[in-house]
């Protein structure tokens, strides 16, 4: 698999540790990981930098991960690059605001390595 | 500590999208299965899930009380809209150092914004989780982002909930405290 350069966007700098280790666990091999601490840092990255994947918390304080989504197809910002969404919020109706927004993915907190598996790496080898 | 500042945010967090007239009806049902949002297990079951899912670590109710060391860590997520209140996580400094330790992988010798960042994380996902077994609250009710108090000599207040429950956990070399302050259900 060649080199995977993923933009992690949470407020949480532990879970973007978390989030990272579990990818490379999923087996995400070479991986190079942009962070982001909001959806309007995660913003700013993207209009510098490339990347081949995206994953979102959605409760987050400033821009929140739904917003950060939407603005990423309304600026055209990495077209084509699979979104997933990390979050607490679990409901039907979050999943389809996300998927409305634009993610291809959802994963609930608390999560293991193998859900990050079975829900990230098809989508990456899509891509 | 108040918690009526952190509800006021989960309540704002959750947005204006959902509509009074939605939230009525679903007020109802809400009330109708009151029983189940009282029930402690789903307290348990959310805690195993946390602890068993991120840290690897099993956890079981302990009937003993929680005493605090010097000094403690706290962590509250509000919760708004049909519900309010708020899930609070504490436990002692060291306790708080080899949560955030499992989490991470790093070791601590203080109480430093990585490890109330871990701690508020846990927090976030026991709320999440506790939400998440009642479907009515899952969908219409919104978290706070979480606050983290550390220090001494500090209680929590609370006044007159609606429903409260309040566990004491054991893991393999950690205790903490997880409680759930109900106080309104619309």
């Amino acid at each position: 698999m060649s080199e995977v350069r993923t933009l992690i966007v949470d407020d949480s700098s532990v879970m973007r540790k978390i989030v990272e280790r579990s990818l490379r666990q999923a087996g995400l091999d070479p991986l190079t990981v942009l962070e982001a601490a909001s959806g309007t840092e995660g913003l700013e990255v993207l209009k510098t930098q490339q990347v081949d994947l995206i994953l979102s918390d959605i409760n987050m304080p400033s821009m929140d991960g739904l917003e950060f989504l939407r603005q990423i197809r309304s600026q055209n910002l990495a077209p084509g690059v699979p979104v997933v969404m990390i979050t607490t919020e679990s409901s039907e109706e979050h999943v389809k605001q996300a998927i409305q927004a634009g993610a291809q993915g959802y994963i609930r907190k608390p999560f293991t390595a193998e859900q990050v598996k079975e829900r990230v790496l098809p989508l990456v080898h899509a891509a | 500590m108040l918690l009526n500042g952190v509800r006021r945010a989960a309540i704002a967090n959750k947005g204006e999208d959902g509509g009074k007239e939605r939230e009525r009806a679903m007020a109802l049902s809400l009330r109708g299965s009151l029983e189940q949002v009282t029930d402690p297990a789903n307290l348990d079951e959310s805690v195993n899930e946390v602890f068993t899912m991120m840290l690897g670590a099993a956890c079981t109710r302990d009937k003993g009380r929680l005493e605090f060391e010097a000094e403690s860590v706290t962590a509250v997520v509000g919760f708004g809209g049909l519900l309010s209140g708020a899930c609070v996580f504490r436990c002692g400094a060291h306790d708080a150092m080899k949560v955030a330790a499992l989490m991470t992988g790093m070791e601590f010798t203080e109480i430093d914004d990585t490890v109330k960042d871990g701690i508020g994380e846990i927090c976030n996902m026991l709320a999440g989780a506790w939400k998440g077994k009642v479907p009515n609250l899952a969908a219409n009710c919104g978290l706070s982002v979480p606050a983290v108090i550390s220090g001494h000599d500090y209680n929590l207040h609370v006044q007159a909930p609606e429903f409260q429950l309040n566990h004491v956990y054991r893991a393999e070399g950690f205790r903490f405290s997880v409680m759930i302050v109900c106080d309104g259900i619309q």
